[in-house]
């Protein structure tokens, strides 16, 4: 009885090993952010995939746009120092350039809150694989805040891979992830094998207890002898020949180089819009059975032009007015299906709203990707808010962006 | 293999370093050589390597974190250490002058089977951006200067300031190609920069890097030999700390066992008369 027992719990435990050991990551736990990380920092809107199936050395071009959202968290750094990076798992696509509002974005820089910025990264297929692609920046103190991911199958074999160079003394590097690697095996093989000679001369007497015999008995002279002596200094004068040779060929061998370079960007924001619309958040709960997000909002139309509401984006989650065509056309065919809710956003008032007006909106964004995406655990946050960009289109289709943020009630009983 | 119950012949007899062993017991103390020298090179690969990744760590995974600062000053700083307390072991119990080149050399087979299978194979990092520093040409400094003086107090002096002056031109042979300068996106940049750059560490980004950026400049233009001159300075009073680490942790002390009573068992004797008693050999 016992030993059947023992069995299955056997059984049990390799089926659970099996498990964990065999799943691979697939992510990179961008779910287990917390939400106020995702829901009022950097919301990333327009975010584009130039392909989903790339061979080894073909590129994929990650664009999009990003805001640094004005009601940033207190607890947080404010964003000094920023780079724009992408949010891959590991060296699996090498990024070749990347791009902030057009300038180069190899180093970091300070950016500005509330304020719009234009990204463009090239990644090119280095490992094959199923891999999630993320835009991302990272914010000194704040850490990656990732944007939404997408899957890009790289086909092809990594021996393929070739990222070729040319230096500005005109040195033609073949491919960056050989560059200089036989050299360094070179150099060190030869000072390994160095030390291996330095030490076999000592290694080849007998060595521990018979040396500490000696010493204790007092036959200091036959353990370090003259010639002991001077196979030190040999080698001491050959190590030090030797090294002070070599830099010197490394001199003569590359006369221009240059140190590293810690410098910072300097690049200014994407233009603001004159008038905005204006959002006062009068009461935001969140459903916890019904799993839907209600918000009774205060709108002010400042634009000379009549606009109705399109889309409520927050942490990559775009929940888009079906209704409206303008809306329905900014959604890209490649944008994560997951990150999509089918519901949409639900408006109770779907009348335009006037240039001048200032109206009272309920609005909902239902849908189960709350629980998915872990955004619930927002109402356990010290600082519950709610936080994301609703996207307004006028009668000429032209789109306009408001913040909004503002307190967040549960609701734990169902009505 | 003489017999135990019979007086051993004269011709079962060696003479080693002037001290007469049986050739039983020479045959045996050779193989014990052996096997406490693999179990020594494995402890010292992991305990060195550990310390080493925890202390000097990024300046040495990273092609784009070898600057001319901290790079320059840090490693020698945290890599002296061992070579320190394992000297003062080899020599003074010994007279074995390996101690630096013992633990340098396996410090660097530790971070090569690290970077092959761990960087490499496992995270997909290419070697061009992995590769570790080289130092062995500084610990046989610090084992030669030990040899000719016999004297930890020059051997720190010359040898610790030799390990660390040594650190920079020993190691420019290799990072000389990775300090080409480039155009990218019309920004100037290094080879390595870009390597990091270009091979991402999805979390590191430019930013966390801990390179050049003080004022060392102002001494001459390069800061790789003011770096050295400091690094030496402080590798000599490093070298000093840890060569009597050695000597404590190397020393065999017996403590009476005062907890003998608890499980029933009478009370050690030695705890009166000798509460603590030290070997050193010095």
């Amino acid at each position: 009885m016992r030993a059947e027992w023992a069995k299955q719990l056997s059984r049990a435990f390799l089926l659970l090993l099996g498990v964990v050991v065999v799943l691979p990551a697939l992510a990179h736990g961008e779910r287990n952010q917390e939400p106020f990380l995702r829901m009022r920092t950097a919301h990333f809107y327009d975010v584009k995939w130039s392909a989903d199936k790339i061979a080894v050395n073909d590129e994929v071009v990650v664009t999009g746009r990003f805001r640094l959202f004005e009601d940033w968290p207190m607890n947080l750094p404010q964003p000094d120092r920023v780079f724009v990076g992408n949010g891959t798992p590991g060296p699996v696509l090498a990024r070749t350039e990347s791009y902030l509002n057009g300038h180069a974005a190899i180093q970091s820089g300070k950016l500005m809150l509330d304020r719009d910025y234009e990204f463009k990264t090239v990644l090119k297929g280095r490992i094959p694989g199923r891999h999630h692609v993320h835009p991302m920046v990272n914010v000194e103190g704040a850490g990656p805040l990732l944007g939404p991911g997408s899957w890009v199958e790289i086909s092809g074999d990594h021996r393929d891979f070739k990222l070729p160079l040319t230096t500005l003394d005109g040195t033609k590097i073949e491919d960056l992830e050989t560059w200089g690697v036989a050299n360094v095996v070179r150099w060190e093989g030869f000072w390994l094998l160095t030390a291996l000679v330095f030490a076999g001369w000592w290694l080849r007497r007998p060595l521990l207890m018979t040396r500490y015999r000696a010493l204790h008995e007092g036959h200091e002279a036959a353990l370090v002898t003259r010639g002991d002596r001077l196979w030190a200094a040999a080698f001491l004068t050959g190590t030090v020949l030797t090294v002070f040779a070599g830099a010197h060929w490394a001199e003569n061998r590359y006369p221009r180089t240059i140190p590293l370079q810690a410098g910072q960007f300097r690049i200014d924001p994407l233009p603001k819009d004159e008038h905005e619309i204006n959002i006062q958040v009068k009461r935001a709960t969140y459903d916890v059975p019904g799993r839907s997000m209600k918000m009774t909002l205060v709108i002010h139309n400042p634009l000379p032009h009549p606009v109705q509401m399109g889309e409520f984006m927050t942490a990559g989650l775009r929940f888009v007015n079906h209704e409206l065509p303008a809306a329905m056309a900014q959604v890209d065919a490649r944008y994560p299906a997951e990150l999509l809710p089918r519901t949409g956003l639900t408006l109770h008032d779907k009348a335009p709203i006037a240039p001048g007006e200032t109206r009272t909106v309920n609005i909902e964004a239902t849908d189960a990707v709350w629980e998915t995406e872990r955004l619930t655990s927002l109402l356990t946050d010290p600082d519950n808010r709610v936080g994301g960009l609703l996207f307004f289109f006028d009668d000429a289709g032209e789109r306009h962006i408001a913040n909004l943020s503002g307190a967040i009630v549960p609701v734990f009983i169902g009505s | 293999m003489t017999a135990p119950n019979k007086p051993p012949a004269e011709g079962d007899f060696v003479d080693i370093y002037g001290v007469r062993w049986s050739r039983w017991a020479a045959q045996l103390s050779a193989r014990l050589d052996v096997i406490i020298s693999i179990i020594i090179a494995l402890a010292v690969t992991a305990a060195f390597h550990l310390h080493f990744q925890l202390l000097a760590g990024d300046w040495d995974f990273w092609v784009d974190w070898k600057d001319r600062q901290y790079w320059v000053t840090l490693t020698p700083i945290v890599a002296i250490t061992f070579p320190a307390a394992l000297q003062y072991v080899l020599w003074e119990k010994f007279r074995i002058p390996l101690g630096a080149t013992l633990s340098i050399t396996c410090l660097m087979v530790g971070a090569w089977i690290a970077r092959i299978f761990g960087f490499h194979l496992w995270s997909y990092f290419p070697f061009s951006l992995i590769w570790p520093v080289l130092m062995i040409p500084g610990a046989l400094v610090l084992d030669c200067v030990l040899v000719l003086t016999g004297n930890f107090f020059f051997t720190a002096v010359i040898g610790g300031m030799g390990f660390a002056v040594l650190f920079y031109p020993s190691n420019w042979p290799m990072l000389a190609a990775y300090r080409l300068p480039v155009e990218i996106m019309g920004t100037l940049v290094s080879v390595g920069d870009y390597i990091g750059y270009t091979f991402t560490r999805t979390a590191t980004p430019e930013y966390l890097r801990f390179i050049e950026r003080g004022t060392l400049r102002t001494f001459g233009g390069h800061s790789a030999w003011v770096a050295s001159a400091f690094s030496g300075f402080v590798c000599v009073l490093t070298y000093l700390l840890w060569w009597h680490i050695g000597m404590l942790l190397s020393k065999v002390t017996t403590l009476p066992n005062r907890w003998r009573s608890m499980f029933g068992m009478a009370p050690d004797q030695t705890a009166a008369t000798a509460p603590v008693e030290s070997h050193d050999a010095r």
